[in-house]
């Protein structure tokens, strides 16, 4: 396996393993207070319609869309994408924003649920086939969004599939074996991994697309990396920074006025 | 019209959400990038104008949502 092929399966399984978690939780939710066979009907019609758009928007672009052209539009997609997990997982590491927590979603939707009309004592429960769909549908469609551009940007839809295939199989399988929403998995952490590949890679692409031929190749996309990782971790240190200046102030400021 | 308008909402949301300048910021950084090589501006140069722009909207987002 080359290794634009492994960095495609490494970046694609780890974008998918978030998503997969946040659509477990509300499957788990829908499953455990509603009925289970509607829930996972919901599932298996919503992967079937991602397969679908993966499979067709996929092969469409790699086909009839010219490389400059994708490698603009998608690089510039995944810096938007990737810019928007990288600033959020760097706010909520700082301790600007608050973490995802999954058990707390996950009783919000259990709590949304119970307020809805009773399962009925036969046949298909739709609000759990539709809540259930809709889930996966939604948080599926990063991933599909992902997969597609990571796929036809550099030519590796097989790698880009593969991985999220094995993030989904991994998320369901340990929910499955557990029960629960996985709420120990370090969500921030993977947004934080893949918002850095994302803005590197679409950096790298986007750049190839309006015409950069960049000196160092494919090795570029490295130091694109590095220089991301370096100011991200510097972004978390000035946010943690501010944050405390700030409680210093505020608790300094009553006292420097004779408050207290 | 109610799915058109909600339709566009998704991919408005998807795509913008409430930090427009995460959406706008690398358009116009692609855009000077594009400028710069059409302007013969050697490739180094551009690539790190690039990555410069990239990092300084990121930055500036983080930035602001502390203040806000």
């Amino acid at each position: 396996m080359s290794s634009l092929a492994l960095v495609t399966l490494v970046s694609t399984f780890l974008a998918s393993a978030v998503e997969f978690v946040e659509a477990v939780t509300i499957v788990l939710a829908v499953g455990v207070t509603r009925q289970w066979r509607s829930a996972l009907i919901g599932v298996a019609a919503a992967l079937v319609a991602l397969a679908l758009l993966i499979a067709i928007f996929g092969s469409a672009i790699v086909l009839f869309v010219p490389i400059s052209v994708v490698r603009l539009v998608v690089g510039g997609f995944l810096i938007i994408y990737g810019l928007q997990w990288l600033t959020k997982s760097v706010l909520r590491a700082g301790g600007a924003k608050a973490k995802h927590d999954e058990a707390a979603i996950y009783q919000r939707e259990i709590a949304a649920l119970r307020a809805e009309p009773p399962v009925p004592a036969t046949g298909m429960d739709w609000i759990s086939f539709t809540v259930a769909a809709k889930g996966v549908l939604l948080e599926g469609l990063e991933v599909a969004f992902i997969v597609v551009t990571f796929g036809a940007t550099a030519g590796m839809l097989a790698p880009a599939v593969l991985g999220a295939a094995g993030a989904g199989a991994l998320v369901l399988g340990i929910a499955f074996l557990v029960h629960k929403p996985l709420a120990a998995v370090p969500e921030n952490g993977l947004k934080f991994a893949v918002g850095v590949m994302l803005t590197g890679f679409g950096t790298f692409w986007a750049g190839e697309g309006v015409g950069i031929d960049w000196p160092a190749g494919d090795a570029t996309i490295l130091v694109l990396l590095a220089g991301y990782i370096a100011l991200a971790l510097l972004g978390i240190y000035l946010v943690r920074e501010s944050l405390s200046r700030r409680r210093t102030g505020a608790t300094t400021a009553p006292a420097a006025r004779g408050e207290l | 019209m109610r799915y058109v308008r909600s339709f566009f909402a998704f991919w408005y949301d998807f795509l913008v959400g409430d930090r427009w300048e995460l959406f706008l910021g690398p358009i116009a950084a692609l855009l000077i990038a594009w400028l710069a090589v059409r302007a013969e501006a050697p490739a180094p140069v551009t690539g790190v104008l690039l990555f410069v722009f990239v990092s300084s909207i990121g930055g500036a987002s983080v930035a602001w949502a502390i203040r806000r």
